[in-house]
């Protein structure tokens, strides 16, 4: 063994050099409190998309019974996406490439490596991107399977039986659209050419939308193993409704359900709660219910008053107003 | 470390540099991959710079730093293992490591887990048993053992190869 290990290791790149002095310059004690107006652009970028898990979790929070706790501090802007599942008995949250979970029944992941992750319905599992392996595991510890993706997955999408999941993995140059049951078994191309969004299931498991490669929704349905394109371009964001058959799509000019559209500035996300569709905007939670060819406005939550900033170990939620 | 604990990024920036490389060497031949070990050195980092102003300046700064790579990669390894179970492969690919002897680095990613964070300690980071015994919370003896497992170990693979 060489008295000097290292000497015969590679060297780290440059690149990863300067971004890792970044991030660690970034989190030096500041000398004097930070100006809100400093902090007021990170904490918009976050705030849309805690503000939808708040909207989704609501009861959850209510009971009290999900302690959350997400990530280390974070001065930068960052891409945050919460994934609340159906029972809404666990969080996973990707927060720059790291895994954050919690769920009730014990599991918790803290910043793991991840290119993307999913909680299934209820948190049973969890599925996530590592590396070019789509890989998931039970929280009580059973065995997890992990599957060869043959590229990073970049998104996850369990059906509401829990019986599924649509995954788009990165081939080529572009993005591909799978179908894989709930066991890691029968992994199926459903599309070649699809853009890098999360897709979204019907409620009946049956169809699964998605975005295209030339940025139209698609709704394929795996019952007839056929698919639909929808009237609308430049897709950015997919959610069907937790009943029937009604699919919200996001476009960087607003939203649309059925035929009913709102014209919206800077879309960043949607979820529905209930009956109502949740928008996330700029700097606002908007809400509407859908009816007949209308979208109803049913108010708006002002996001910077419940902006989440990951400071040590803890999601704050505070007003930045 | 004085100016960087009271937040002078140029001395923070400076203490960074320093120590960067070994970090990260040391995140790598724990991990054995240049992904984990990019996340991991720089989570490290991120970590210590965090904490400075609550670290007794009176003591050197690579121990503590080194110690945050190691529980850090460890807990990354742990985590991964948990969610993948064991089909993953735990060896790095050759082209995953760039340059370097790959033969080292691949006969050092052959040792378990735990001979491998101690050879990476004593032999890459320069630690002391002792310093290693501290870092894992382990007693010196089981360090010790570890080291001389790891080495015949090696031995093994080099007079094979």
């Amino acid at each position: 063994m060489p008295a000097d290990l290292f000497e015969r290791f590679p060297e780290p790149e440059p690149r990863v050099e300067e971004q890792a002095l970044a991030r660690a310059l970034a989190a030096l004690p500041a000398g004097a409190p930070p100006r809100l107006g400093r902090l007021r652009a990170p904490a918009l970028a976050v705030a849309a998309a805690v503000a939808l898990l708040l909207v989704a979790a609501g009861a959850l929070a209510a009971a009290g019974a999900l302690h959350v706790t997400v990530g280390r501090r974070s001065t930068a802007s960052t891409t945050l996406r919460l994934a609340l599942p159906g029972g809404a008995r666990g969080i996973a949250v990707v927060v720059e490439g790291r895994l954050w979970l919690t769920t009730r029944s014990g599991l918790r992941i803290e910043g793991l490596p991840v290119s993307t992750a999913a909680l299934s319905p209820h948190a049973l599992y969890v599925a996530a991107g590592l590396g070019d392996s789509l890989v998931a595991m039970a929280p009580d510890g059973r065995r997890a399977w992990s599957r060869p993706a043959g590229g990073a997955v970049t998104e996850i999408a369990w059906a509401p039986s829990g019986l599924r999941l649509a995954y788009v993995v990165r081939a080529g140059g572009g993005f591909a659209l799978h179908e894989i049951e709930g066991n890691g078994a029968r992994d199926e191309l459903l599309d070649a050419s699809v853009r890098s969004v999360r897709p979204s299931w019907r409620a009946d498991s049956l169809a699964v939308a998605y975005v295209g490669g030339g940025g139209a929704p698609v709704v394929y349905d795996l019952a007839h193993r056929s698919r639909r394109a929808l009237g609308v371009s430049g897709a950015t964001a997919l959610a069907f409704a937790p009943r029937g058959r009604a699919l919200a799509v996001a476009t960087p000019d607003g939203v649309s359900v059925g035929q009913a559209v709102v014209r919206l500035p800077r879309v960043a996300g949607l979820a529905w709660s209930g009956d109502e569709l949740a928008v996330t905007t700029g700097d606002a939670v908007r809400l509407f219910r859908p009816r007949g060819a209308r979208l109803v406005p049913r108010g708006t939550t002002a996001a910077p008053r419940i902006a989440g900033l990951t400071a040590g170990s803890r999601v704050t939620v505070r007003d930045v107003r | 470390m004085r100016a960087a604990r009271r937040g002078d990024k140029d001395a923070a920036a400076e203490l960074f540099r320093r120590h960067w490389a070994t970090a990260w060497r040391a995140a790598l031949g724990i991990t054995g991959r240049r992904a984990l070990a990019d996340d991991v050195a720089a989570d490290a980092f991120e970590r210590a710079f965090a904490h400075l102003d609550g670290f007794d300046e009176r003591r050197p700064f690579a121990p503590w730093l080194h110690r945050i790579v190691a529980n850090r990669a460890l807990d990354v390894l742990r985590a991964e293992r948990r969610l993948s179970g064991d089909e993953l492969p735990e060896l790095p690919a050759p082209a995953d490591l760039g340059s370097g002897d790959r033969g080292l680095l691949a006969a050092v990613s052959s040792l378990p887990l735990d001979r491998r964070v101690a050879v990476v300690l004593r032999y890459g980071v320069g630690m002391t048993p002792q310093e290693i015994a501290r870092t894992l919370d382990v007693p010196v003896g089981t360090v010790n053992s570890r080291l001389a497992r790891a080495l015949e170990q090696l031995r093994e693979v080099f007079d094979a190869g």
